[in-house]
């Protein structure tokens, strides 16, 4: 049963993103209010630019990018705030020597009683309690991939977007992730190349050279994608 | 020197990070400016030494924390030896020896959070001439992490090398730096992505 989500909207309006010369994103507009939005496409498309502009760490050159209402180009502080990222690789997101201090890094300023009290609570939920105090570079992959997500949850986001979250994973623990990501209670967009995934999503988006060629029910656009690399 | 936090509940563990960083600094100061002899810097050194096992840090961490530095010693002692004197040999070295392994029971016996919120602390005052505390202590706790992740990137740009028969020599360091610079980047991109820069 899928967890009572608390929905509001992402929304694009003639977004383009321009690199050295090269569309990397062409004219990308859309409005998202699905729970779960899985973005497809072939390598090198524009799903991760797309992803990076929703928590601001790409900036359009042309058109406007509304997460949530808030502006990236002008409410940056507030987006990030609202919206947690996922990277694909997790050793560049685990910025702390051991997972318990990666977490309460992310709650940076908090008194240091409720810091701990998080820290132990969110440790305990995804598995890591036992590797608390270890040196984060020993984890496995996937609990490295569970810790950087954990890192993002316990700040309580309101939009988590995971870029190809599964890609370095094993297929055990590809499941485990995308099985909570598809049960946060939060609105969640991945970036993946694993169709079953995107199948179990609420609408998906297809992209193909910095296009949004397709987007809607999971099935349809799916077939696109398999159709566009057949 | 640089080392994980070992969790504990030794005198040491438990002294707040604060407090612990001025007494080491306080040590670390007796060990450099009293003018020792070689039975004093030894004491110093053994003392040094106790507080690990105080700390209960098992004894085979410390041999291996010195076994780290043996090239250090190597170096420094037989110069001085050599250049200078035997017994300046002995305190220079043994106090330098003294110096590393008490920053690295630091280390040891905090957390990073608790160091930099310290560090934060400390820093605060300089914020009135521009620099910014938070940075500072970030940049500091970074350094320190990614430490095993570029020791990491250097294993993997030889086993690189080595699974095509190729012997790079010193050229091995253009990968890395370009590995590490790469991973700077994504460094920057995550600190971003969680709202701390």
């Amino acid at each position: 049963m899928r967890p009572e989500t608390a929905v509001d909207s992402i929304s694009l309006d003639g977004v383009a993103v321009v690199r050295d010369g090269r569309a990397i994103l062409r004219d990308v507009s859309v409005h998202l209010t699905a729970p779960r939005i899985a973005v497809i496409g072939p390598n090198g498309s524009g799903k991760s630019t797309f992803a990076r502009l929703l928590n601001a760490l790409v900036r359009p050159s042309s058109g406007r990018v509304l997460v949530h209402g808030l502006d990236g180009e002008r409410d940056t502080a507030a987006l990030r705030r609202r919206v947690g990222f996922v990277f694909t690789d997790p050793q560049a997101q685990i910025l702390m020597p051991t997972p318990a201090e990666d977490l309460a890094l992310s709650l940076w300023g908090e008194p240091r009683a409720e810091i701990e009290r998080q820290v132990a609570e969110t440790l305990e939920a995804h598995g890591l309690a036992a590797h608390a105090d270890v040196p984060a570079s020993e984890l496995s992959g996937g609990q490295k991939q569970m810790l950087a997500l954990a890192s993002v949850l316990i700040s309580r986001p309101r939009l988590i977007v995971a870029d190809e979250p599964t890609t370095l994973l094993d297929l055990r623990n590809a499941r485990r992730i995308a099985e909570l990501l598809l049960t946060l209670p939060m609105q969640v967009v991945i970036v993946t190349h694993d169709l079953d995934l995107a199948a179990r999503c609420d609408e998906v988006l297809l992209f193909d050279e910095g296009r949004l060629v397709a987007s809607g029910e999971p099935a349809p656009v799916i077939a696109a994608y398999r159709d566009l690399c057949a | 020197m640089i080392q994980t936090y070992i969790p504990g509940g030794s005198v040491v563990h438990r002294t707040p990070a604060g407090g612990k960083l001025a007494l080491f600094a306080l040590l670390a100061l007796a060990v450099t400016a009293y003018p020792h002899d070689g039975a004093s810097i030894g004491a110093a050194l053994a003392g040094v030494c106790g507080l690990f096992l105080v700390a209960g840090i098992p004894l085979a961490t410390l041999i291996v924390e010195v076994w780290r530095l043996r090239w250090l010693i190597v170096i420094l002692g037989v110069g001085l030896w050599v250049f200078v004197s035997p017994l300046t040999a002995w305190i220079s070295t043994a106090r330098v020896v003294a110096l590393v392994l008490l920053a690295t029971l630091l280390t040891l016996t905090t957390r990073m959070e608790s160091l930099l919120r310290v560090l934060h602390r400390l820093l605060t005052p300089l914020g009135r001439f521009g620099i910014d505390p938070r940075t500072v202590s970030m940049t500091i706790a970074l350094a320190l992490t990614m430490v095993p992740t570029v020791a990491r990137f250097s294993t993997e740009v030889r086993d690189a090398a080595s699974a095509r028969g190729i012997r790079l020599r010193i050229r091995w360091i253009v990968p890395l730096l370009v590995r590490t610079l790469r991973h700077a980047d994504d460094v920057g991109d995550a600190l971003a992505a969680r709202g701390l820069v």
